[in-house]
């Protein structure tokens, strides 16, 4: 599916992309996530900080949805722009969050 | 070609404290005295060694029998003799306190290939051969994980390639300063050097594990040296070589922390999902091959490896 298709689980798109959701991924260590999400991933994650860009760019995670109502640091989104990472926020937990997506066959 | 004590010099502080007793083999097969020459060369042929300890009723280390006493007595004809009557009997030996550099000293002096081990009331408790000295140095001074035969090269080969100082590499082609503290830009480097190898033309898979691998190594400068550090690469077609180095704290135990979950770091640093106790190990699994070497205050220094594997084209 494609990045933009998350608007309609009702996640709130802060920056969009182009590209194409095949896997998906939930976890908050970001080494966990290093080692083990693969390219062209959704990750749902609690992590808000910068580092997480960083993170999607060197694994390939194409999106990330911040759960739990949480908001993004300013420069997250000003890095996320330049990396062309999407982001997306939802008030869900994390578990509802992949729940929605793991129905629409994304493993 | 360097020379050896020139070598042995600059890699001392990394193991001074290394005793006998850490890394002597043992339990010690050990031959009693009454026995035959006979029985003692059966022993040796059996385990495949080349010199046993000769010890009394009280397992008191009393001489050694090699090879060598062996084929003295096959030529005078004296195998069914008691062992007290052909063995060496003015035993070098080490104590199980020796530190390795006393221990390197006697290889060097009485080139022996062995030495019994004893302790204060003279029992013999293990033995050291060369074999278990070399392998005491490259486990003190690295931790070698290797997932294919080109361990051996390695161990045989190339073990002083990865000491800093000692470095003589000219044809590095991406040099990134490690020279922020913040949490928030970890990870720049490794970023970099991925968009440095996709631009030359590097299978994204390939060039994915090892952008993995550089962010940990990385992230642990950051987290951990409470110093500055540097990424280097190295590039082949078929082949690349990472190395992060800073000047910090240095790993204290290098075997504990490759273990998966253990970490040392701060609170504040695992609040951002840092400090899982899992970077080392998605490196080394990352990697094809993988040295770290550090000691207490010494800064840590990662090799890392990566050649291109099937279907990474």
């Amino acid at each position: 599916m494609k990045v933009e298709n998350l608007k309609d689980l009702g996640f709130e798109m802060i920056i969009s992309n182009q590209e194409e959701i095949i896997h998906g991924y939930t976890c908050d260590l970001l080494s966990e996530v290093m080692g083990k999400a693969k390219a062209n991933t959704v990750w749902i994650t609690v992590q808000s900080h910068v580092n997480i860009v960083a993170v999607a760019v060197i694994t390939g995670i194409k999106a990330i949805i911040l759960c739990d109502d949480r908001k993004y640091e300013s420069e997250t989104i000003d890095k996320a722009k330049s990396e062309g990472i999407a982001l997306f926020i939802t008030p869900m937990s994390a578990f509802e969050a992949s729940g929605k997506i793991y129905e629409l066959g994304i493993r | 070609m360097e020379n050896v004590d020139e070598l042995i010099k600059r890699i001392q502080p990394y193991f001074s404290e290394l005793s006998v007793q850490e890394f002597m083999s043992t339990p010690v097969i050990t031959v009693h005295e009454d026995q035959s020459v006979l029985y003692a060369k059966e022993l040796m042929r059996l385990w495949r060694i080349s010199g046993l300890p000769v010890v009394d009723d009280q397992k008191r280390l009393k001489g050694i029998i090699s090879i060598e006493d062996i084929i003295h007595a096959l030529e005078s004809g004296s195998l069914d003799l008691p062992l007290s009557e052909k063995m060496t009997k003015n035993v070098i030996s080490l104590s199980k306190y020796d530190k390795i550099m006393e221990v390197v000293k006697k290889f060097e002096m009485h080139g022996f290939g062995r030495f019994p081990v004893i302790d204060e009331q003279r029992h013999a408790v293990g033995m050291v051969t060369k074999q278990d000295l070399m392998i005491a140095l490259l486990k003190k001074l690295s931790i070698l994980y290797v997932h294919d035969t080109k361990r051996e090269d390695f161990v045989g080969v190339d073990e002083f390639r990865s000491i800093p100082k000692n470095v003589k590499f000219e044809k590095t082609e991406f040099e990134f300063q490690i020279d922020y503290k913040e949490i928030s830009l970890a990870g720049t480097g490794a970023a970099e050097l991925k968009k440095f190898l996709l631009s030359r033309n590097f299978d994204p898979k390939f060039v994915k594990r090892i952008a993995i691998a550089t962010y940990e190594a990385e992230t642990n400068v950051v987290i951990h040296s409470n110093s500055t550090g540097r990424i280097k690469a190295y590039i082949e077609p078929d082949f690349v070589e990472v190395r992060v180095n800073d000047n910090g704290r240095g790993i204290e135990n290098i075997e504990l922390a490759m273990k998966e979950g253990y970490s040392t770091a701060p609170d504040y640093v695992r609040e951002y999902g840092f400090g899982a106790g899992m970077g080392l190990s998605n490196m080394r699994k990352c990697a094809d091959k993988m040295v770290v070497l550090s000691s207490k205050g010494n800064g840590v220094f990662v090799e890392m490896h990566f050649w291109r594997h099937d279907g990474e084209s």
